[in-house]
């Protein structure tokens, strides 16, 4: 023990906090998070309503604009970041993500599958005729 | 003195190795309400996740009733959605007004997001109403069935948290800034914004793509 | 007015469960009677009722769970009993009311045993082992237990006032469908469940926060005692899992309250989607029992082996390895249910592969106990008969994660006798490990060790003659849930099994007989050291019971095995402390919150099982009402003075210097 140096860490930052900032660059940190969401949806809309883009790419690009506004929402309104004093938070949040994929991952896969081998009976009736 | 032997140790070992990082002991108290704060939005996820998860599953099942493409107003839902990404600003506009403590933007942010809340929750309210009246009411199928549980549910969340938010304004009203209450807004701004992300979820899943295709 | 509430509810046709009420409620009104007339409410109240007191919060969660484990327990009893006679004929049990027993069987032992057992025990411990004052959020705390008691008496109220489910402990549709269970037998189990499950939501999240940010100085991760670390996990189960529990739950309640059709036969629901999700929640839910059991014999092993826990780290990736696959194992309680071979075999590997952390740790605590100073009290008896018996269910449980041989013991009394052998071979021997060990801290005086050991002989014994017949009836083709059977071959084996149920009942009364000894006995097995057991971590560096503060300063941990080291160091320099200089303590007031707010939840709970709107809204006031109210309140806290801090402690250190002198002088 004795050959050891002993630092005191930090503590974490507390989740939706920021570092020391002025009160106008937190309100220009909202009006960028504001003004890149607002885009992000907009481009949702018009994507889904379109006909310019080749049509079986549009649940993939809804999804991934989605996911990409999801991580504006993080980063500029709930301040979630990757620096050391955020590890909690983060590691929290990975985690719950992990859960999520899993069980919304998890139930389509088996579900489909279940549907496939056993279908619900309102299929089945229909089949037997 | 022991900062100098700190840094010359740093400096001998770039790596680290041999030095022990020591807990500083237990964080400040808005450290500790915000995280478990943070893990109860986390577990609130996971639970809309299931409601995501049983509409994926379920949207097919119309029996014979109306197709999402038939019922969804794209227009009614980008209003709705610009009321509640405004009213993540001006939510945050609130809380930075609490910070700094002024009342008079606090009531005004809080106020403004009052308002667009409830805003979204009429149309909502008004889609709901309209849908039953013409006979596509969640027990006309599957589909509607989990359509209206995973909309209604992220309703619910926000009309709890129009609830929080007026109790919020008549405790700065009654009791001032004082710390519990700041913590207090501090976890009503994470529940307000963590709504808003399963809000971009609900439009992008379930109207979005619900009504292409 | 009253919904679907009237006087045909009471059922006067069935004597079994009148009686059970009548002698219960005569049993309740004796004690509050007891209770006024001696004077002990007000005590009651401010000490116990209104407590924001981790310790105390702790004591009435295992309190809860010990009522339970009696109820539960004489369900069991009529089981075993009604199997044993019930050959050709029809037993003492009729259908309708045999279904009822095995389901509040299962609720009861999993949601109100099991569960306030183990979040009892780290609700009394951890903040101890972190060396911290109370948790992170007390009067929440306070909330999530009274709302646990509330699920409880809601199941217990089903006994008297209408009926309990006939679905089995899990109320799968459609059976649990409102068209094929008109009666709020479902309506009882689901309420009950989505209350307690608040309360025990609020636990978890309370636990995870208190790990992970209020350990005192210098508790850096790696040097957490291992109860900590397994309560960590299974708190971040808790959490990640109770959360799917509450969703399906609630859209079986909107299946049958108001005509959905997320489960239904008709109109594209799909009864599938229940089992996915119901066990997406189940599967975690076991590594949320058994975790802390895990935690609780790593403290039990390594302190009556007087070593240190061999292979810590592999311990501590153990147990974070199976909280992130106890997620991806869930298809296995369904895996005869048409998902095919694909899904079938990769969900069946994950389950084996979980099997490997569990197996790591078995092989720690046999190394932890190797080459140790083994001493055999009652808590390490359990443990040791833990290792044995969770062996054999964990073997049994990997034969069932093969695909192909669960097609032929799904459902079958083999699986019976395996869910039993892990939860009441891991969990219940872990639960009771803990209690013997830490029972002492809780109120300052040891248990009786002969009424302890006596208790352990004939639980561990009774528990071989109950349910390794259950296996082989199993393999004889016995399914599970059966009120009576014609096949001649079973019988001996639920004779046999009956027997056993007899000798575990000498153990439960062996196991009350060490409470009322060890009561009546107290001054001689006094604690006086707060160290009874020579241990290890920081539980143990302060009195017993320890004061409300629980530390006079919060203790700086230069190790693992923290406490070890403090004494170690002590006695080499031959005194503890030199004379501190004491500060004022701020402690978190008593609050009623819990309580009044779980009153309103048990009228409101009520009112929704039986239709009563009116009710439902006025409950839902109350409760809002109530966090107002204590949102309001001006003075959260109140100081105790240096001067009766510094009381305190020194008769605590002087207490622990004789022994520490005396230990020198071995």
């Amino acid at each position: 023990m004795s050959d050891q140096t002993h630092m005191l860490a930090g503590h974490d930052l507390a989740p939706g906090d920021e570092e020391q900032h002025s009160v106008g660059a937190r309100i220009l940190g909202y009006v960028v998070g504001l003004a890149l969401a607002l885009l992000l949806t907009a481009t949702s809309f018009f994507i889904a309503g379109t006909d310019l883009v080749w049509q079986p790419s549009i649940p993939v690009a809804l999804i991934v604009l989605a996911i990409a506004q999801m991580g504006v929402h993080l980063v500029f309104f709930l301040h979630i970041t990757t620096g050391p004093d955020n590890t909690n938070n983060v590691l929290a949040l990975a985690f719950g993500l992990l859960v999520v994929f899993l069980v919304v991952g998890g139930t389509v896969w088996i579900m489909s599958h279940l549907n496939a081998n056993m279908p619900p009976m309102d299929q089945i009736m229909p089949m037997r005729r | 003195m022991a900062m100098t032997a700190t840094a010359d140790r740093a400096h001998a070992d770039p790596h680290h190795i041999g030095v022990v990082i020591e807990h500083p002991g237990p964080a400040p108290k808005r450290i500790v309400t915000a995280y478990g704060f943070w893990v109860f939005l986390l577990s609130d996820i996971v639970m809309f996740s299931c409601f995501f998860a049983a509409y994926a599953v379920l949207a097919d099942q119309t029996a014979g009733g109306p197709k999402g493409s038939e019922i969804f107003d794209q227009r009614n839902v980008a209003i709705e959605t610009v009321c509640l990404l405004l009213s993540s600003f001006t939510c945050g506009m609130a809380s930075i007004a609490a910070d700094v403590r002024n009342r008079f933007w606090f009531y005004l942010g809080m106020a403004v997001t009052c308002v667009l809340g409830l805003i979204f929750l009429a149309i909502e309210f008004r889609e709901f109403a309209d849908l039953v009246a013409r006979g596509y009411g969640p027990s006309r199928s599957a589909f509607l069935t989990s359509f209206f549980s995973l909309v209604g549910c992220h309703g619910l969340h926000v009309s709890a948290g129009v609830l929080w938010l007026l109790t919020m304004m008549a405790q700065v009203f009654a009791k001032g800034f004082r710390a519990d209450v700041l913590r207090r807004m501090m976890c009503f701004a994470l529940f307000w914004h963590a709504l808003d992300i399963v809000w971009v979820g609900v439009f992008s899943v379930v109207y979005l793509l619900g009504s292409g295709t | 007015m009253l919904g679907k509430l009237d006087w045909s509810a009471i059922p006067f046709d069935q004597p079994i469960p009148l009686i059970a009420g009548a002698v219960v409620l005569v049993g309740i009104l004796a004690v509050l009677a007891w209770v006024v007339v001696k004077g002990h409410l007000p005590y009651l109240w401010h000490e116990w009722i209104t407590s924001v007191d981790h310790k105390r919060i702790g004591v009435m969660y295992i309190l809860l769970a010990s009522v339970m484990l009696l109820r539960g327990g004489s369900d069991a009893i009529m089981m075993r009993i009604q199997q044993a006679v019930a050959y050709q004929s029809q037993g003492y049990l009729p259908p309708e009311h045999y279904n009822q027993i095995f389901s509040a069987h299962g609720t009861i032992m999993i949601f109100f045993v099991a569960m306030p057992f183990v979040i009892g025990l780290m609700n009394l411990i951890v903040p101890l082992q972190l060396g911290v004052r109370d948790v992170a959020f007390p009067t929440l705390n306070s909330v999530g237990f009274w709302l646990t008691a509330t699920g409880a008496l809601l199941v217990n109220l089903s006994l008297v006032i209408g009926e309990f489910a006939r679905t089995g402990w899990l109320a799968f549709p459609p059976l649990s469908e409102l068209s094929y269970s008109p009666g709020v037998g479902v309506d009882y189990y689901a309420w009950s469940l989505q209350i307690s499950g608040v309360g025990t939501l609020v636990a978890g999240i309370n636990l995870v926060t208190t790990v992970l940010k209020l350990r005192t100085k210098g508790m850096n991760y790696l040097r957490m005692p291992m109860f900590c670390w397994t309560t960590l996990a299974s708190n971040l189960l808790i959490v990640a899992a109770f959360p799917i529990l509450t969703a399906t739950l609630a859209m079986l309640l909107l299946d049958r309250y108001l005509g959905f059709h997320f489960f239904t036969n008709e109109a594209g629901g799909n009864v599938m989607m229940f089992m996915n999700l119901i066990w997406a929640w189940g599967h975690p839910e076991v590594y949320i029992l058994v975790l802390p059991a895990f935690g609780i014999f790593s403290e039990v092993v390594s302190t009556f082996s007087g070593k240190a826990l061999f292979g810590y780290r592999s311990m501590v990736l153990a147990t974070m390895a199976i909280c992130v696959i106890s997620f991806m194992v869930w298809l296995h309680h369904f895996f005869t249910m048409g998902a095919g071979p694909d899904v079938n075999a990769i969900f069946g590997i994950a389950s084996m592969i979980i099997a490997i952390p569990t197996g790591v740790k078995i092989y720690n605590w046999l190394f932890t106990m190797y080459g140790g100073r083994i001493r055999f009290a009652t808590p390490m008896l359990w443990s040791i008969g833990f290792m044995v018996t969770f062996i054999i269910g964990g073997l049994t449980g990997v034969l069932v994660a093969v695909p192909p041989a669960d097609f032929m013991l799904h459902n079958s009394m083999f699986l019976v006798a395996h869910f039993h052998n892990v939860i009441i071979g891991g969990v219940l021997f872990g639960a009771f490990a803990g209690f013997e060990y830490w029972f002492p801290k809780a109120f300052g005086f040891r248990l009786d060790e002969r009424w302890g050991k006596l208790a352990f002989w004939f639980t561990f014994f009774g528990f071989y003659v109950t349910f390794i017949p259950l296996y082989v009836a199993g393999m004889l083709g016995m399914t599970r849930r059966m009120q009576h059977y014609d096949v001649a071959a079973w019988r001996p084996w639920m004779l046999v099994a009956a027997v056993g149920m007899a000798v575990l009942t000498i153990g439960v009364i062996c196991q009350i007989m060490q409470i009322v000894v060890s009561i009546r006995n107290r001054e001689a097995l006094r604690d006086r050291t707060g160290d009874p057991w020579d241990g290890r971590s920081l539980e143990w560096a302060t009195s017993s019971p320890p004061p409300v503060f629980n530390f006079a300063f919060n203790p700086d941990v230069r190790g693992e095995d923290a406490y070890w080291d403090m004494k170690a160091h002590a006695k080499q320099q031959s005194h503890e402390h030199d004379a501190p200089e004491y500060h004022d303590i701020e402690m978190p007031r008593n609050s009623p919150t819990g309580f009044v707010c779980a009153f309103f939840a048990t009228i409101m709970g009520f009112a929704l099982i039986w239709h009563i709107w009116w009710m439902v809204v006025l409950g839902g006031i109350g409760a809002f009402a109530t966090f107002v109210v204590f949102a309001w309140r001006d003075h959260d806290e109140y100081v105790i003075p240096a001067e009766e801090v510094a009381a305190i402690d020194r008769v605590n250190l002087a207490e622990r210097r004789d022994l520490v002198s005396m230990a020198g002088t071995v």
